[in-house]
């Protein structure tokens, strides 16, 4: 047996059970947006009329994709494919910095590379054990389009889009991993280049050329430099055109030959941007369970927030776009329009809900993360001297929590900065600008929802805390933010917190949701806190 | 004789950093070659670069006759390994862990003699290969790298501190299996160490590294000078004449009231008799730490060491390792 072949199965095992919730997961959407679509949305002048809304109003396509006609297979296509790409790419980043910079950063690759197996066969594993993985990814996902009865040659092309995207962001997690010291600090930057790629692509898709009869359009360039959006130029079931796979294909070949050259020449265990010295003296704010939470947890706020601030300067300037951009039947887009405004939303707000929608998102993950640390604290036996110190378990709980409070409220704030900003900037008339304060307040309760039930998990079964925490979000998510576009029914949309965030129009408000989950949140985190007194620290 | 290592004013830099400042080494086939330095002195990155994970900044090396960067691969079927901090798969248990690593290095590990030399040396360390990595303590981590190591034979073994978190009972075991391998195959190997007296029992040469470069070296015997224990009682009026006459007793001083002086360690025993009949007061008798060894010869201030009873010398020893992270 080779090394090779030894490793590739190591990661195999190491993998069994994510890889099949990611595989299950995507094929499983994939079947899911097509059942939902042909029962929500049934024939085609239904259809046309949802992607003639959509061109017209082309802020909802940021969360969705290119509209390529009202076919039942173009048009699951084009409302499910980027989401699908985007769960790939975060796949393929977690596996790869998982599999090089998280061992390298342990110490096992020391043992590992001290071997027969040498510096260069846990990489090649690396790359089969995620290659074969996006081959399966590619056949689940076409299985399950045509499993829903679209057409076989389109769902195939689809199935490959979906994996080479992949392919490409295991290249870029790959890349990541050999540039940062920590898998911590490959993951965070590789996951948001996936984001990043998701939103080119949504401001390619938004701001793009409209065919007369509203139903077509032809992405502007931001689409191009997206790796999620050279999945989409295939144009499945419309063109399958298989050149556009090539792009994804070659740059993760290229950043593979990148990092093969770097490791050519560095350490094992070394990175290309050293990791910085730390302080010699802590600073003296440094000295409770919060402050603690908040050193740990800093470069993560710094970074959500970022993200939350370049969501927030999308709206003004994707606002501009969307106004100045020539449609080719200007008619019917103005009728389109004042339908939609006549419905008391103008397109500002439109395109405000949608993007604080992401942002949403964005300062959930932030505050889960918190509660997160808690448990790598515990695993990594760093808990123990805290808990160990003056700090009861209570404190100790309620510090992490507080701090995920502070850091859900720093994203939301950012994200508002930053679209009232580019909104004034942009000189919107529509005084959507002094609404993102609001819009930002009403995206905090599902964001505290997502404090609370990890938290309660952590205490309970807390081997589950961060897989639960994870697909909790993520289910969230798809039934929240994906279910209403799918058509899924109502009832499974409402176990998502995501549905119930209060939504803002000129007439006003409804928190009624919003308080309900605000409850929920303070409930669970209590029961957590007092249920935390009576569990140990510690163990495994 | 056969050189199995040899490295030619080998330097290592991390940014600013010279870890290593023209390292010259060399290891005789057949040898169990003490590497002895303080923390930070340069042993691990000598071992990373002499396993290849780590390229020398500038000068040579060379492993059983071979370039450690470049045929990294070839080289690591000949040779066994122990890291200086030993990390585990959290979800595989230490037996899977054993097994993969052999694999990794032979491949073929499924015949009966690997079974059964697994079972013994499982028995031997008192290990339980059955737990998952994430429940072994420090002590059972450093058993995996051991026994993996050890469980097929290799040309050369090059052991960063393999010792750390062992009880003294782990370190006799480990101690025999060392020598059994080095007489029954002749294998060749490098320990490096911080702690002189597992040096001592085992190894046939010593090299001292200190700041990167090697700054003594040869046989044991030759080193012997090195190893004095310092005594030290309260002077009390006690006459010293006939203390300072004996052979075995060096560089007798009254530093704050107490009497010091250096003894040849393998001679202690003599000079007990006249310290009993002087009836000296508060005894303190420490065998000499590899700073205070350094201090001695290199004229270098290195923190002060705390003197222990005689009896409480292994304390003092393993206090020093567990303090020791990875050189």
């Amino acid at each position: 047996m080779g090394a090779l072949w030894i490793l590739y199965r190591q990661r195999l095992r190491r993998d069994r059970w994510q890889i099949i919730v990611w595989i299950l997961s995507i094929g499983g959407l994939a079947l899911l947006a097509v059942a939902a679509i042909a029962k929500s949305f049934g024939d085609d002048a239904t259809r046309a009329q949802v992607l003639q809304l959509a061109t017209a109003a082309p802020a909802i396509l940021v969360l969705r994709g290119l509209p390529r006609g009202p076919a039942l297979d173009s048009f699951t296509f084009f409302e499910i494919f980027a989401f699908l790409a985007l769960l790939a790419g975060l796949m393929n980043t977690f596996m790869a910095v998982r599999h090089t910079r998280a061992e390298e950063e342990s110490g096992r690759a020391e043992i590992v590379s001290a071997t027969a197996a040498g510096r260069w066969a846990p990489l090649g594993a690396t790359v089969l054990h995620a290659m074969v993985a996006n081959v399966v990814v590619a056949m689940a996902t076409a299985l399950g389009f045509i499993a829903g009865g679209l057409d076989p040659a389109g769902s195939l092309v689809a199935g490959l889009a979906t994996g080479a995207v992949g392919f490409a962001f295991l290249g870029v997690g790959l890349l990541a991993s050999e540039f940062f010291s920590t898998s911590r600090g490959a993951n965070g930057i590789s996951s948001a280049l996936v984001m990043v790629a998701y939103l080119l692509r949504g401001f390619g898709d938004a701001t793009g050329q409209v065919s007369p009869d509203g139903m077509t359009m032809t992405a502007a360039w931001p689409s191009w430099v997206s790796p999620i959006g050279w999945g989409q130029q295939t144009f499945a079931y419309t063109g399958n055109r298989w050149w556009p796979l090539l792009l994804p294909l070659a740059l993760g070949a290229a950043c593979t030959a990148v990092v093969v050259a770097l490791m050519a020449r560095r350490d094992v265990g070394a990175s290309v941007l050293a990791g910085r010295s730390g302080r010699a003296n802590a600073r003296p704010w440094l000295r409770g369970s919060f402050s603690l939470a908040l050193r740990l947890q800093e470069g993560a706020i710094i970074g959500w927030c970022i993200g939350g601030l370049a969501t927030g300067l999308l709206t003004g300037s994707l606002g501009a776009a969307i106004q100045s951009s020539i449609t080719s039947n200007p008619q019917i887009t103005a009728v389109l329009r004042g339908m939609i405004e006549a419905q008391g939303t103008s397109m500002t707000q439109l395109l405000v809900a949608a993007l604080f929608e992401v942002a949403g998102i964005l300062a959930a993950a932030c505050g889960l993360q918190a509660v997160l640390r808690l448990r790598q604290e515990e695993a990594a036996g760093t808990a123990e001297p805290v808990v160990a110190g003056s700090v009861g378990r209570m404190r100790w709980l309620g510090s992490f929590l507080g701090l995920g409070t502070v850091s859900v409220v720093l994203v939301m704030a950012f994200t508002a900065v930053g679209a009232w900003a580019s909104l004034v900037a942009s000189g919107d008339t529509s005084g959507s600008a002094g609404e993102v304060w609001q819009t930002a307040v009403d995206q905090l309760p599902a964001a505290l929802i997502y404090l609370a039930l990890p938290a309660a998990v952590f205490v309970v079964w807390p081997r589950a805390t961060i897989p639960a925490g994870w697909a909790l979000l993520g289910i969230g998510v798809v039934l929240g933010v994906y279910g209403g576009m799918l058509g899924l029914d109502q009832r499974i949309r409402d176990l998502s917190p995501f549905t119930h965030t209060p939504v803002t129009t000129s007439t006003g408000t409804d928190w009624s949701g919003g308080f309900w989950m605000l409850g929920i949140a303070v409930v669970v985190t209590a029961l957590a806190l007092a249920a935390v007194r009576r569990r140990e620290v510690g163990t495994a | 004789m056969d050189t199995v290592i040899q490295t030619v004013d080998l330097h290592k830099n991390f940014g600013r950093v010279k870890a290593l400042d023209g390292l010259d080494l060399e290891v005789h086939k057949g040898e169990i070659h003490g590497f002895l330095g303080p923390n930070g002195a340069g042993k691990t990155t000598t071992l990373r670069i002499l396993l290849g994970l780590a390229r020398q900044s500038s000068g040579s090396a060379s492993v059983l006759g071979m370039n450690p960067w470049a045929d990294a691969v070839e080289l690591h079927r000949r040779v066994a390994s122990i890291p200086g901090d030993v990390s585990l798969w959290p979800n595989l248990s230490g037996g899977e862990a054993i097994d993969l690593l052999s694999r990794l290095r032979d491949g073929a590990v499924d015949h009966a003699a690997y079974k059964e030399r697994k079972h013994h040396l499982c028995e031997l360390f008192d290990f339980d290969p059955g737990k998952k990595g994430r429940a072994y303590s420090k002590g059972n981590r450093q058993k995996v790298a051991l026994i993996s190591a050890l469980v097929i034979d290799a040309e050369l073994y090059l052991l960063d501190e393999p010792t750390s978190g062992l009880d003294p009972l782990m370190e006799a075991a480990f101690t025999r299996e060392i020598r059994r391998i080095v007489r029954e195959n002749g294998a060749t190997v490098l320990l490096s160490s911080h702690i002189l007296s597992e040096v001592e029992q085992l190894a046939d040469r010593v090299s001292i590294i200190r700041a990167g470069r090697i700054v003594d070296g040869g046989t044991l015997d030759a080193l012997r000078h090195l190893t004095r224990t310092e005594v030290s009682f309260a002077q009390d009026s006690v006459d010293t004449h006939a203390l300072a006459a004996l052979s075995q007793v060096h560089d007798l001083t009254v530093v704050e009231g107490r009497v010091k002086f250096g003894a040849d360690s393998d001679r202690v025993h003599e000079v007990l008799p006249l310290l009993g009949t002087l009836g000296v007061k508060g005894l303190l008798v420490a065998p000499p730490s590899l700073e205070e060894l350094f201090l001695r010869h290199y004229g270098d201030t290195v923190a002060q060491t705390v003197p222990q009873i005689a009896d409480d010398g292994g304390t003092h020893h393993r206090r020093h390792r567990a303090a020791a992270a990875g050189a």
